[in-house]
């Protein structure tokens, strides 16, 4: 690797483990592992968070609780009482990003939903979620979402496609917001980085910016697994109670 | 604190927890700006919710051109289309954030 290194160099994806069956390349990467070390850390803070009980609460206990009640608070506020049957995978989506975004801001790591891929795995997951759920909640009625209630018929060949294009439109723009918001910050950070040490004595200033950088990030990494979790309470909302 | 009530020291914790999670429901509904409310957040939102259907109005019209062969009609209806649906998703989130610290659970 050259010294020069650019800016979006962070977001290389590299093989650990090379893996390939037939044309296939199902390598395990820094990407993988990155999410299995995050998965491990949020099964661990639950597992171990939730194994004493106390009745007042220790300090990993009370990460576990808050986290919880957290997430329990938006599910029901959300969606409202039935909702929280989805409870589970909203509580798994909103972990999985945050512990995504904050392992990211370790130097040297590597964020995993800084990938489009990634988030639009995830994103199209939760969209097909949905769409099956308002399917199995009110069948053929769910194509009454795509006409606005009280238009004029003939209205029709011109609000449904356009209700059609912004429907689809939900999976994109939830991976895209999540995916720019991490690129944008890391990459930020690191071309503040790179003025470092280019400007010799006044790399100070870089750095002093790099250190508020970093508080803006770590809201942003928790803000940004907030409004993913939150829009996916919401598109869920419209599932159940199809308005 | 409960006065004569339980004298279990047990009972009465779970007494004020419950009282105090009523205050915070409560607090709750009467409504509170969001985090996500606020400036670049939104803005930034409101950009992507626009650009999004734009792009999937696209991929659309460039997927009907190339499978009826179209050329350049179903580009072009898709492009008006996604700048439509763009615009009525940001329609939505504006209207949706108005609303989204008083709304009581469901509209």
């Amino acid at each position: 690797m050259a010294a020069e290194q650019s800016p979006l160099e962070q977001f290389m994806i590299r093989p650990i483990v090379p893996l390939h069956i037939g044309p296939v390349d199902i390598s395990y990467t820094n990407s993988a592992l990155l999410m299995t070390i995050a998965v491990t850390l949020i099964t661990l803070l639950l597992v171990v968070g939730a194994r004493r009980g106390a009745l007042v609460p220790g300090r990993l206990q009370s990460v576990a609780e808050l986290s919880y009640e957290f997430v329990a608070g938006m599910v029901r506020e959300n969606i409202g009482h039935d909702g929280i049957e989805y409870f589970p995978l909203v509580f798994s989506i909103f972990m999985f990003v945050l512990f995504g975004n904050m392992l990211g801001l370790i130097p040297y790591s590597f964020t995993f939903t800084s990938h489009i891929i990634v988030t639009f795995a995830l994103a199209l997951f939760v969209f097909a979620l949905v769409t099956l759920v308002a399917f199995i909640r009110h069948g053929i009625r769910f194509f009454g979402l795509f006409f606005p209630t009280g238009a004029p018929v003939f209205m029709a060949p011109i609000l449904v496609p356009i209700e059609i294009v912004s429907y689809l439109s939900r999976p994109v723009s939830l991976s895209i917001r999540l995916f720019a918001n991490m690129m944008a910050g890391h990459t930020m950070m690191a071309v503040f980085a790179g003025f470092t040490i280019t400007l010799g004595l006044f790399g100070l200033f870089p750095i002093a910016i790099n250190v508020a950088l970093f508080a803006l990030e770590v809201i942003v990494t928790a803000l940004q697994a907030y409004v993913f979790t939150i829009l996916t309470c919401l598109y869920l909302r419209d599932a159940i109670h199809l308005h | 604190m409960s006065d004569g009530g339980p004298s279990d020291p047990l009972a009465r914790l779970g007494d004020r927890l419950g009282r105090a999670q009523e205050e915070q429901d409560r607090e709750r509904s009467i409504g509170r700006v969001e985090p996500s409310n606020a400036g670049l957040g939104l803005g930034f939102r409101i950009g992507i919710e626009l650009l999004a259907a734009l792009c999937v109005g696209l991929a659309l019209g460039w997927v009907a051109d190339r499978f009826l062969g179209t050329r350049p009609w179903g580009l072009i209806v898709f492009f008006f289309i996604g700048a439509a649906a763009g615009m009525l998703n940001v329609y939505r989130a504006a209207q949706g954030l108005g609303r989204s610290g008083s709304r009581p659970s469901r509209d």
